[in-house]
């Protein structure tokens, strides 16, 4: 089979899901010929729908074939009620991918809206990144989230925008690869979200309209190990596996409405007040957008990470590598200098 | 068993697959389940007049929903216009690039001639030879092959700039 008839079968199976099912068409069925049903009368349902529509001739059977178009519509708080999501039964293609666009909700702002889903589907794929394929991999296992869902809208909303040629450095280390769809139920909106778990945290995260350079794998690899989306650490110096990144810092070094910054130098420290000059002293210098790289040789004496943490959604993490150009970066914005920033941050870090 | 028993049995459990062979030839789930509704009434109110049963009743009512797929399309066909020109193709290697290449293959699929359409859904959704579609479609092999031929034209342009487009980092 070519590419391009390969392309075409993938692409039919991965709309599999949006078609209507069996139940569906029993219950238009079943509306249709409700009158006709009685008690101890039993006519199994499509031949009470056949006999009438043969009595009655076509201009009847016309009623009943567009039967579930004439049902009222479902609404909802003004909002039409969308079906429940199920997962493809194949990953069709190379992640990030999704089955379907945002549908009833605004996917090109954030990855997800920020209000509390009323339902979270997840969808697993497992395969390895060594693979020979990368797209097809069969449906490995799903599972409802019962809890968090609150604490899932909060991450995933503010995940960072990853920008069209956002160009991000990625390790090669081979393993097992795990691609999932998070399928998010809202009243009259659904929301498909991928997000894939692998050594090189480097697949993005996307809903078909709007793609995070956020590393949110592992952490739905913990909900759908436990059901539940999973508590956000407490801030903390970076490490492996960890979600940081935060919507808004491609436009701002630090990000309005932070609540304590962690200043990671040989001894951490965090500050949950008496910081906003640091906040205010990233934010006036020149910035532009990061390269996530720099050139030269960072002093280990005068170089720090500082983590910016929210009461919701991932932290911000700038790095200050001295010696380094540039020498300011937050994965979205970098800055030409530090000079005005290192004196404010010896100055926190000084004993009280 | 009763026959009215076989044909709800049917639509339990062979309803699902029409259904999505529907969707595949309408891209609409309204009017998918619409077809497959029409041509199980049809079908069901042809056996019972003339006391016939098919030995594969999918098969059968798959044959009536491809059926009524081309009459119905053909019905409208004076009021749309069909195209199989490729309306854009991509450019860029964004990974969000990914899913709207595959809405492309799938709006390309949608804007195919119902023919065509049937044809590439049976030979690459429903996996038949073209001999088992010239059977279904009533036609010759050779216009089967035809048929996919142009379809598959059709898309190649698509598919060439997809595969052009795709980021690998």
């Amino acid at each position: 089979m070519s590419n391009l008839e390969d392309d075409i079968s993938r692409v039919m199976a991965g709309h599999d899901d949006q078609a209507p099912n069996a139940a569906a068409l029993l219950r238009s069925l079943e509306q249709a010929s409700q009158p006709k049903r009685r008690p101890g009368w039993f006519v199994p349902l499509v031949v009470a729908v056949v006999v009438a529509a043969v009595v009655a001739g076509s201009a009847w059977a016309g009623g009943v074939l567009s039967g579930h178009r004439q049902e009222p519509a479902t609404v909802l708080g003004g909002a039409r009620q969308i079906p429940p999501l199920s997962c493809p039964a194949r990953y069709a293609d190379q992640a990030p991918w999704v089955p379907a666009k945002p549908a009833g909700a605004d996917g090109r702002s954030r990855l997800v809206p920020q209000t509390t889903p009323s339902s979270a589907l997840v969808c697993a794929y497992r395969g390895n990144n060594t693979d020979k394929r990368q797209a097809g991999w069969a449906l490995s296992g799903r599972r409802s989230l019962v809890g968090g869902l609150a604490r899932l809208a909060g991450q995933l909303s503010w995940q960072p925008r990853r920008l069209p040629g956002h160009q991000i450095a990625c390790t090669a280390v081979g393993g097992p690869q795990t691609n999932y769809l998070i399928g998010l139920g809202y009243p009259g909106a659904t929301i498909w979200v991928a997000a894939t778990d692998e050594p090189n945290e480097c697949v993005s995260a996307s809903n078909g309209e709007f793609t995070s350079y956020g590393i949110i794998g592992p952490d739905v690899s913990r909900a759908f190990a436990s059901g539940r989306w999973p508590d956000r650490p407490s801030a903390s110096c970076p490490g492996p596996r960890q979600d940081i990144g935060r919507l808004g810092q491609d436009t701002t070094m630090v990000p309005a409405g932070s609540t304590s910054v962690t200043i990671c130098a040989p001894k951490a420290r965090t500050l949950t007040s008496g910081y906003q000059a640091l906040v205010s002293a990233l934010n006036r210098l020149p910035a532009h957008p990061s390269t996530l790289s720099c050139s030269g040789t960072p002093s280990p004496s005068a170089s720090y990470q500082l983590v910016f943490s929210y009461p919701e959604g991932p932290p911000v993490l700038v790095t200050v590598l001295s010696g380094c150009h540039p020498p300011i970066d937050n994965l979205g914005l970098q800055s030409d200098s530090a000079s005005s920033i290192l004196p404010v941050i010896q100055q926190l870090l000084k004993p009280k | 068993m009763h026959l009215d028993d076989v044909l709800t049995e049917l639509v339990e459990h062979s309803g699902d697959r029409l259904l999505r062979v529907a969707y595949q030839l309408t891209h609409d789930p309204a009017t998918a389940q619409d077809l497959v509704q029409e041509a199980l009434l049809r079908v069901y109110g042809s056996v019972r007049r003339r006391g016939l049963v098919p030995e594969d009743w999918y098969a059968y009512l798959r044959r009536a929903v491809i059926n009524e797929y081309v009459r119905t399309r053909r019905l409208r066909s004076s009021t749309e216009v069909v195209t199989d020109v490729v309306p854009e193709r991509p450019t860029a290697g964004c990974p969000e690039d990914r899913t709207a290449d595959q809405a492309e293959l799938w709006a390309a699929l949608g804007a195919l001639s119902e023919r065509q359409r049937a044809v590439l859904v049976l030979r690459y959704y429903e996996g038949l030879a073209d001999h088992e579609i010239a059977s279904l479609l009533g036609c010759r092999e050779a216009s089967v092959r035809s048929l996919a031929k142009r379809g598959l034209a059709a898309m190649r342009p698509l598919v060439t700039a997809v595969s052009a487009g795709e980021d690998r980092t």
